[in-house]
C-alpha cells in the first residue's frame, strides 16, 4: 500500500488508501489561474483530441465553436457553485513546488467547467462570400492573355481563409462547398456564374450531339477535350460534368443526370417570373436535348406553384436560397407562406440536418399542425 | 481564426489531475489577515467503513463524500499566448496539460467537531 507521505498531487488523492489520510494545502502558486480551463468531452472527443484533430474556429466577434474532422460544437460555459478544488499531478510543469515531498496542492478552484452542444454548421455565410465574385467569362479571357487584370477588386478565398472564417468542421466546409458546386480555382474556392456555366453545358449537350455520344455512357476524357476545343478551360470543362452529371460505378464512364439539366433549363425559363404552368411547360420543353425528358417532380424544392383564380402559376423558389439552420429556415418558409401542405413543404426541409432532432421533432418545434378532418390533409403553419 | 488544441503527451501519458468538490465555501478565518497560498485546508481520510467513503475535515467540520468516477472526463486546458515566428502577433494556443477521471464530491452537510467527542 501506497505510504500517503511519499508522494503528493493527485496521485495521492486518487490513489488513497483504506485507512489513509492526507493534507490538503493550498498550492504556493494559488490563484485564479484564469489561463486554466476545463472542457468537458466524452471519451470520442477526448481521442480526437489527443490525436490532434480539434481546433477552435470563428470570428472575434463570435462565439468559438469546437471543430472535429466532421462536427461542429458549441461552447458552453457551465457554472458550478460548489467549491471544486482543482489538484495537478505532484510533478506538475509550471507548478513545481520545492516540498513537494506528500503535499496535496489546490491550484485553484475552479468556477465550472465548458460544455460541448453538437451544432449544425454555420455555412450560410460561406454562400454569400463565393456568391460576391462568381467565375465569369471576363476571367477566364485574362486567364487566356496572362493579364494581371486591373479588375482585382475581387475577394477571393482560399481554404485556409474559409477555415478561419466558416464556424464548420472541414468534412461539413467541404460538403458544403460541393453543395454549392464550387471549385478551387488558382487556390481559391469559386462559384461558376450561372450564365456562364450555361454555356459551357449548352456547348457539353451540343458536342454530344455531333458526336453522337450517348448521355448515360460519356468518356470524360472525350467530353473534356472537345470543350476545351472550344475554348472552354479544362478545369471548367471537369467541373461542368461533375455538376451535371455523376460518374458511373464501377466502370470509367459518366452519365448526365437528367434532372439537373432539366432544372437548369426550368430555372432559365422562369427566372424572375412567374408564369402560367402551361405557357411553362411549353418553353421547358423546348430547351431539353432531344433524349432527355422533363417531368415536374423533378422541380421539387426548386420551384412552387400557387393558384391565381383559375390559373395556376409556377415560380422559382429554390430550398438552395434558403438559410441552413432551422429556426431561420422555417421563419423564411411561413413568411412566404403561411400554410403549407407536406407535400410542398417536405422538399424544402429534406436537406435540414440538425444533431439530436429527427423530422417528426423539427415540425414539432417550429410548426403548428392543424387537420380539418382527420382523413383531411395536415396543414402547417408557423408556431 | 483557427484555433488548434494541441497535446504534448499522447492519451496514455496524459497526466491526471482531480478535483475535491464540497458544497459552500471554504473561508479563512476573519482574524486571518494573510494570503491563504501554502496553508492547509483540511484533512482527507479515506475511510474504512465497507462504503466507498471519505471524510474531509475543514477546521472543525467534517465532510462525508464519496469518489465520483466521471462519466465524461474533464480535460484541463491552459490557454497560451505564442508569438509566432517572425511575426509580432501573437497567436492563441490550447494545449491539453491534464485529464480528470475521478473527484472526490462531498454532498452532507457538515458535521460540527467539538474537542472531546468524535
Amino acid at each position: 500500500m501506497e505510504e500517503s507521505g511519499s508522494s503528493g498531487g493527485a496521485e495521492a488523492v486518487i490513489n488513497l488508501g483504506l485507512g489513509s489520510s492526507v493534507p490538503i494545502s493550498y498550492h504556493p502558486c494559488f490563484g485564479p489561474h484564469e489561463d486554466l480551463l476545463l472542457l468537458e468531452a466524452d471519451d470520442n472527443l477526448v481521442s480526437d483530441i489527443f490525436n490532434g484533430r480539434v481546433t477552435l474556429r470563428g470570428l472575434p466577434d463570435e462565439d468559438a465553436v469546437l471543430c472535429t474532422k466532421s462536427k461542429t460544437y458549441a461552447i458552453k460555459f457551465v457554472g458550478n457553485s460548489n467549491s471544486m478544488f482543482l489538484i495537478p499531478p505532484s510533478n506538475s510543469p509550471g507548478f513545481i513546488q520545492d516540498d513537494a515531498h506528500g503535499k496535496v496542492s489546490v491550484i485553484k478552484l475552479a468556477p465550472g467547467n465548458m460544455e460541448l452542444v453538437e451544432v449544425s454548421p454555420k455555412l450560410d455565410k460561406l454562400k454569400q462570400l463565393l456568391l460576391e465574385s462568381p467565375f465569369g467569362p471576363g476571367e477566364v479571357d485574362a486567364m487566356m492573355m496572362d493579364d494581371d487584370g486591373s479588375e482585382k477588386n475581387r475577394v477571393l478565398y482560399t481554404w485556409s481563409d474559409l477555415v478561419n472564417i466558416i464556424q464548420a468542421s472541414d468534412e461539413e466546409l467541404l460538403k458544403g462547398l460541393e453543395s454549392l458546386s464550387a471549385i478551387e480555382i488558382d487556390g481559391y474556392w469559386r462559384v461558376i456564374d450561372e450564365s456562364y456555366l450555361d454555356m459551357i453545358l449548352r456547348m457539353l449537350l451540343n458536342n454530344c450531339v455531333l458526336n453522337s455520344w450517348s448521355f448515360d455512357d460519356l468518356d470524360k476524357e472525350e467530353v473534356v477535350s472537345s470543350l476545351v476545343a472550344d475554348e472552354f478551360p479544362t478545369k471548367l470543362a471537369g467541373h461542368c460534368l461533375r455538376v451535371f452529371g455523376s460518374e458511373v460505378k464501377g466502370t470509367n464512364k459518366w452519365k448526365l443526370e437528367p434532372r439537373l439539366v432539366c432544372l437548369h433549363f426550368a430555372r432559365q425559363v422562369l427566372r424572375e417570373e412567374k408564369m402560367r404552368v402551361e405557357r411553362f411547360m411549353e418553353e421547358w420543353k423546348k430547351k431539353i436535348p432531344e433524349g432527355m425528358e422533363e417531368k415536374f417532380e423533378m422541380l421539387e424544392g426548386e420551384v412552387l406553384t400557387e393558384r391565381i383564380g383559375i390559373e395556376t402559376r409556377v415560380y422559382t423558389f429554390s430550398v438552395r436560397s434558403l438559410p441552413s439552420t432551422p429556426a431561420e429556415r422555417f421563419a423564411v418558409l411561413f413568411k412566404h407562406r403561411p400554410k403549407w401542405e407536406w407535400k410542398d413543404l417536405e422538399p424544402y426541409l429534406r436537406d435540414l440536418q440538425v444533431p439530436r432532432l429527427s423530422m417528426e421533432g423539427l415540425l414539432l418545434k417550429y410548426t403548428r399542425r392543424a387537420q380539418s378532418r382527420p382523413d383531411a390533409e395536415p396543414i402547417f403553419s408557423a408556431r | 481564426m483557427e484555433i488548434r488544441v494541441k497535446c504534448g503527451c499522447g492519451e496514455e501519458g496524459c497526466s491526471e489531475w482531480t478535483i475535491v468538490e464540497l458544497q459552500g465555501v471554504v473561508d479563512s478565518q476573519s482574524s486571518f489577515q494573510g494570503s491563504v497560498q501554502n496553508l492547509e485546508i483540511g484533512r482527507l481520510c479515506h475511510s474504512d467503513s465497507s462504503q466507498e467513503s471519505y471524510t474531509f475535515t475543514v477546521g472543525y467540520h467534517e465532510l462525508t463524500g464519496s469518489k465520483v468516477t466521471l462519466k465524461k472526463p474533464l480535460l484541463v486546458l491552459k490557454k497560451l499566448q505564442k508569438c509566432t515566428d517572425g511575426s509580432s502577433e501573437k497567436e492563441t494556443e490550447l494545449q491539453v496539460v491534464g485529464i480528470i477521471r475521478s473527484t472526490i464530491l462531498f454532498k452532507t452537510r457538515p458535521k460540527p467537531l467539538f474537542s472531546g467527542t468524535n
